[in-house]
């Protein structure tokens, strides 16, 4: 790969001292060829200013690797040496781990592994546990070591995934469109919106939607609704072909653009939705609200897995990559676009105090609120949706999951799209 | 004329002769091969090799992030999981099948019969090339975008407040929006038939073109009506115009998923789209022989169809 | 049969555009005639032909059919039929199928029209062709069978577009007979397109020059052109101006004179070529004045006393020989 003379040990010595302090580089590796580190994720989560900001600070060159929500587990599965670093939702990590291509993350190498978010951490907000349903991202954060195909159950020195970014979904509302107060998620059944509501088409979280709201309606009781039996499976189902019969569906959406083209254009008034793609429909100067409801939300988490195979100076730079992107600016940048990263106090240092306000502690807008790339997206006066984090991390019921009858649950989606 | 065939007739034998004396007989021989190897090398590659490896792939088993060389019917049985069992109501593969033959039949249909016209326009009534070619152009605007800019676009012209809906509640045709228009059986049908016209009106012009115009006067000469000479003279002679741009039509609405599942609002499914659903889920022998499957069915069509223009013929 | 009828062209035009293909042409053929269109290509016989099959629209004039006049009439109501040059057989049916298709259009039912079919074929002498499609005969067999299929319509007039064109010479001259023996069977008008002056001349009862709008009888055109144009065109014939006339002479009456009667020359000239051509020999002549000349003389006559290129001669002819022509145009 690259043409070194020096040790591995050295290499590892100079990387020490290069972590240690990022604005003194060991001279002899900063005489090296500079590394590229290839990073696999969904084009959301691939921000150009932070590759940039990254090479500035760093001197490793990130190159992109764009693939779709699907495509990224896939291509851990049947390409490992195709990346050198992974950004994936913790919910694939039952399919990863096994599969023995991802190589546990080594956690005394991590600056901040101690500050990292309870949420994902310990499953907790401010000492209060949050909904565990599905697969919360602190049951699959430990290996019980670095080539373990299982999960450790309780904290060790090997890291699955250290978190880049995580949020809450909820139901998306026109309310311009939509005459009555929206408290629940059984209001995504209500045949009032009969013609205008949506999931989505992710069988794993479009059927979790479906649970929140038969939960809610007080159709079923689930023993966890992120893995669901098959009598669960079935009953779910069944209502959501019956739900479709009635013509409550206006269309189901599969990606960022779908949802925010949907609701955009009142086909659809009502629908589970993702933060930022409800900016989306606002920035478009159409009222659109990120809806907090009585049983809580639905969050995912996502965050940096390296390959079994990565090693050398690529590894060492990977490392180095994740503790800068941990450091606080990427995760300011990411905050601001509505999303939360791993780190809070850092991404502080890199916001003013009244963006901090606005997007951590739900207060109202200063001034204007723009995203990192200059545009205005809420004007001075404006409060966050679902407002500060506590409240919103605070009331999640349930995560993002594959289930056990992973299998059998596409079936049942697939009888449900052809009923 | 009777020049030009004789010319033909003579320079055929000399060109034959030159060629033997001067390449040698193996040369003669083995040029027609290698003239076909590139193709054969790439149908051989990017054809022959994937779907051999899904056939295979398709008689193996897999767990949820594996997938092992064992060999196992069952994926085939999951694909019909309950369709036996729960009949007399269709199970979920034959409900999907059914739904992608009616769309297939329905949009056959439609292509047909507008594709025919517009090349029964072009081939018969634009008289020079340069029209033809501009028309030929605007049939092709359908694909200068991706289907996302297409998917989007369809949204103001026929959803709820789309163009469509204002303007018949404007003439007061309709009080309240019509809600089919959009991510409904309607809108599949539109947009398929938007978009694979052309796949039809290219070889049946390509037939028409073909037709010697004497003989459409030698009909009327025979006294045949403009609705004879098309059902007689016209339609007999575009028939392998037809058939291919049947072929086309059919085989590309068999696997369709994207159009179908964005103008049905994803509310309908399609085998396309199974497939894409089961390879989401890292179920690739699943998937493969839900392909197979489909393979088999669009062969199928495809020779019914061959089936029914013969038959036709023997009539 | 239906029975034959008069065709009366009465100054028919026809333009395309800006072009004008057909000049106000008037013309009359009687019921019954063999009628051969003859002139260079280009000169709006097609056109005509076309005009009167109603296939062309007539820009101006009218034509008539009978007592009719059957501008607005479709091709099927005016009573006449047309082979096409092509033939334009259908290459989709049999040739059974493409003689019975005028019947099929009508409705006929299927035992009358393989019944009727069966005739004309036998009319052609193509019984046992029945069953094959077009591509699998020969020139001769698919013009046979063009020529049934427009007989099927009980024509009253036949209308031909160079129907030997594209016909072997032999088999041309075969052709010729045939459309002879038939058009004398049925009886009908026949309107028959050539270029070529020899299948008019061994055709018709009546020719029409185009261009020109001479319609005479073969001899008469040929013995009295009425134009240089005519003259040139329907060929053997020498133009020439002689005491402030404009004659013609046919090369066979312009005389190679002996020295004996050198005094009554009326010309003289040097022979530029000699061309052998089995019964007869045509010497190439260069006057003194420049014109260019043709003899023809019989083979024998010839080798009585062969010239050679480059002799001097001296030409004559009969007064009565000379005709002469009015202006072109």
């Amino acid at each position: 790969m690259t043409k070194t003379t020096t040790t591995r040990r050295s290499v590892l010595r100079g990387a020490a001292a290069l972590a240690g302090s990022a604005a003194f580089p060991a001279p002899f590796v900063h005489a090296q060829e500079r590394v590229t580190l290839r990073y696999l994720s969904t084009a959301v989560n691939q921000s150009p200013a932070i590759a940039e900001k990254a090479s500035e600070d760093l001197g490793i060159d990130i190159e992109y690797i764009a693939v779709n929500t699907d495509e990224v587990p896939r291509r851990v599965i049947t390409q490992p040496n195709s990346f050198d670093l992974v950004d994936s939702e913790y919910f694939s990590l039952p399919n990863l781990v096994p599969s023995g291509n991802m190589k546990g993350m080594d956690a005394s190498r991590i600056d901040r592994i101690d500050q990292l978010a309870t949420v994902i951490s310990e499953g907790t907000v401010n000492g209060e546990q949050v909904g565990l349903d599905g697969t919360a991202p602190h049951e699959v954060l430990y290996l019980e070591g670095q080539d373990s195909t299982s999960f450790a159950s309780s904290p060790t020195e090997w890291i699955t995934l250290i978190p880049t970014t995580y949020n809450a979904d909820t139901l998306g509302i026109r309310p311009d469109l939509i005459d009555k107060e929206i408290t629940s998620w059984a209001s995504l059944l209500d045949p009032d919106f009969a013609g205008k509501a949506s999931i989505l088409n992710i069988p794993s979280i479009g059927i979790m939607d479906a649970a929140m709201a038969l939960e809610a309606r007080g159709d079923l009781t689930y023993g966890d609704k992120g893995n669901m039996t098959r009598e669960e499976i079935d009953a779910t189902i069944a209502a959501l072909i019956e739900a479709k019969r009635a013509g409550q569906f206006r269309a189901f959406w599969s990606n960022f653009q779908e949802s925010v083209n949907l609701m955009a254009s009142g086909e659809v008034v009502i629908q589970s939705m993702w933060s930022p793609a409800v900016t989306a429909v606002r920035t478009q100067g159409i009222p659109c609200v990120y809806q907090p409801l009585q049983e809580g939300y639905r969050a995912w988490a996502s965050g940096f897995g390296l390959p079994r195979t990565i090693e050398g100076r690529k590894e060492d730079a990977a490392y180095e990559f994740i503790n800068w992107f941990l450091s606080g600016w990427a995760g300011a940048h990411l905050s601001k676009q509505g999303y939360y990263p791993a780190v809070l106090d850092t991404a502080k240092e890199f916001m003013e105090p009244y963006e901090w306000a606005y997007w951590y502690e739900g207060a109202e807008a200063e001034q204007d609120i723009m995203a990192p790339d200059g545009r205005l997206l809420e004007e001075a006066g404006a409060t966050r949706d679902g407002g500060s984090y506590e409240e919103r991390m605070g009331s999640v019921a349930c995560w993002n999951a594959v289930m056990d009858e992973n299998q059998y649950m596409v079936r049942k989606w697939n009888e449900f799209i052809a009923a | 004329m009777t020049q030009a065939a004789d010319t033909t007739a003579e320079v055929r034998p000399a060109r034959t002769s030159a060629r033997r004396r001067g390449a040698g007989r193996a040369g003669a021989v083995l040029a027609p091969y290698l003239q076909a190897a590139p193709m054969a090398l790439v149908f051989l590659v990017f054809f022959v090799l994937p779907l051999a490896a899904t056939i295979v792939v398709s008689f193996w088993q897999y767990t949820q992030y594996s997938i092992e060389p064992a060999f196992t019917a069952q994926n085939y049985g999951d694909v019909f999981y309950g369709c036996l069992a729960d009949l007399p109501s269709l199970c979920t593969t034959f409900l999907t099948y059914l739904s992608t033959l009616k769309f297939c039949l329905i949009v056959w249909l439609t292509t047909l019969v507008i594709g025919f016209t517009i090349a029964y326009f072009l081939a018969f009534h634009v008289r020079t090339l340069k029209v033809q070619v501009i028309c030929f152009l605007l049939c092709t605007i359908p694909f200068w975008t991706s289907i996302v800019i297409r998917m989007i676009s369809w949204i103001p012209l026929l959803g709820r407040n789309g163009l469509v809906n204002q303007a018949l509640m404007g003439m007061g045709v309709i009080d309240t929006p019509l809600e089919g228009l959009l991510y409904s059986d309607f809108a599949v049908i539109l947009a398929l038939t938007h978009l694979y016209t052309l796949f039809m009106v290219v070889p049946i012009f390509n037939s028409l073109m073909r037709i010697d115009l004497s003989l459409i006067e030698a009909a009327r000469d025979s006294g045949a009506s403009g609705a004879q000479t098309l059902r007689h003279v016209i339609v007999p002679l575009a028939r392998p115009g037809i058939l291919i741009g049947s072929i086309f039509v059919v085989t590309v609405v068999m696997g369709d998923f994207l159009t179908i599942g964005i103008m049905g609002g994803q509310q309908i499914a399609s085998v396309g789209k199974v497939i894409q659903t089961q390879m989401q889920f890292l179920q690739f022998p699943l998937a493969a022989a839900n392909a197979v499957i489909l393979l088999a069915a669009v062969l199928a069509g495809v020779w019914a169809l061959l089936k029914l223009v013969d038959i036709r013929k023997e009539l | 049969m239906s029975e034959a009828q008069t065709v009366e062209l009465a100054a028919v035009t026809k333009r395309y555009g800006d072009a004008l293909a057909v000049d106000a042409i008037s013309l009359k053929i009687p019921a019954g005639k063999y009628c051969c269109l003859l002139g260079p290509s280009g000169c709006g016989k097609s056109s005509t032909l076309r005009m009167i099959a109603g296939h062309e629209d007539v820009t101006d004039g009218d034509i008539m059919i009978g007592p009719r006049v059957v501008n607005d009439d479709p091709p099927a109501a005016r009573g006449t039929a047309m082979m096409f040059q092509n033939y334009a057989l259908f290459p989709h049916l049999s040739v059974a199928e493409n003689v019975a298709f005028s019947l099929r259009m009508k409705g006929v039912a299927k035992e009358e029209r393989r019944e009727r079919a069966a005739h004309t074929l036998e009319l052609v002498s193509m019984t046992e062709f029945a069953d094959r499609t077009p591509q699998q005969l020969s020139g001769g067999q698919q013009q046979r069978v063009a020529l049934a299929r427009a007989l099927m319509t009980d024509p009253s007039v036949l209308l031909l577009d160079e129907p030997l064109s594209a016909l072997d010479p032999f088999l041309r001259v075969r052709m010729r007979s045939e459309l002879r023996r038939i058009q004398a069977e049925l009886g009908i008008t026949f309107i028959h397109v050539t270029h070529s002056q020899e299948e008019a001349m061994a055709l018709a009862d009546l020719v029409v020059v185009m261009n020109d709008g001479q319609a005479a009888p073969p001899r008469e055109i040929y013995n009295a052109p009425r134009t240089p144009f005519v003259a040139r065109f329907i060929g053997g014939h020498n133009i020439l101006e002689d005491e402030g006339r404009t004659i013609t002479l046919r090369a066979d009456d312009l005389s190679i004179l002996p020295d004996a009667r050198a005094a009554e020359a009326r010309r003289r000239a040097r022979v530029s070529e000699i061309e052998y051509r089995g019964p007869d020999v045509r010497v190439g002549l260069e006057t003194d004045a420049g014109e260019s000349l043709t003899a023809v003389m019989g083979e024998r006559t010839f080798f009585e006393s062969p010239l050679r290129e480059g002799s001097e001669v001296a030409l004559g002819w009969q007064p009565e020989a000379a005709h002469e022509l009015s202006r072109d145009g």
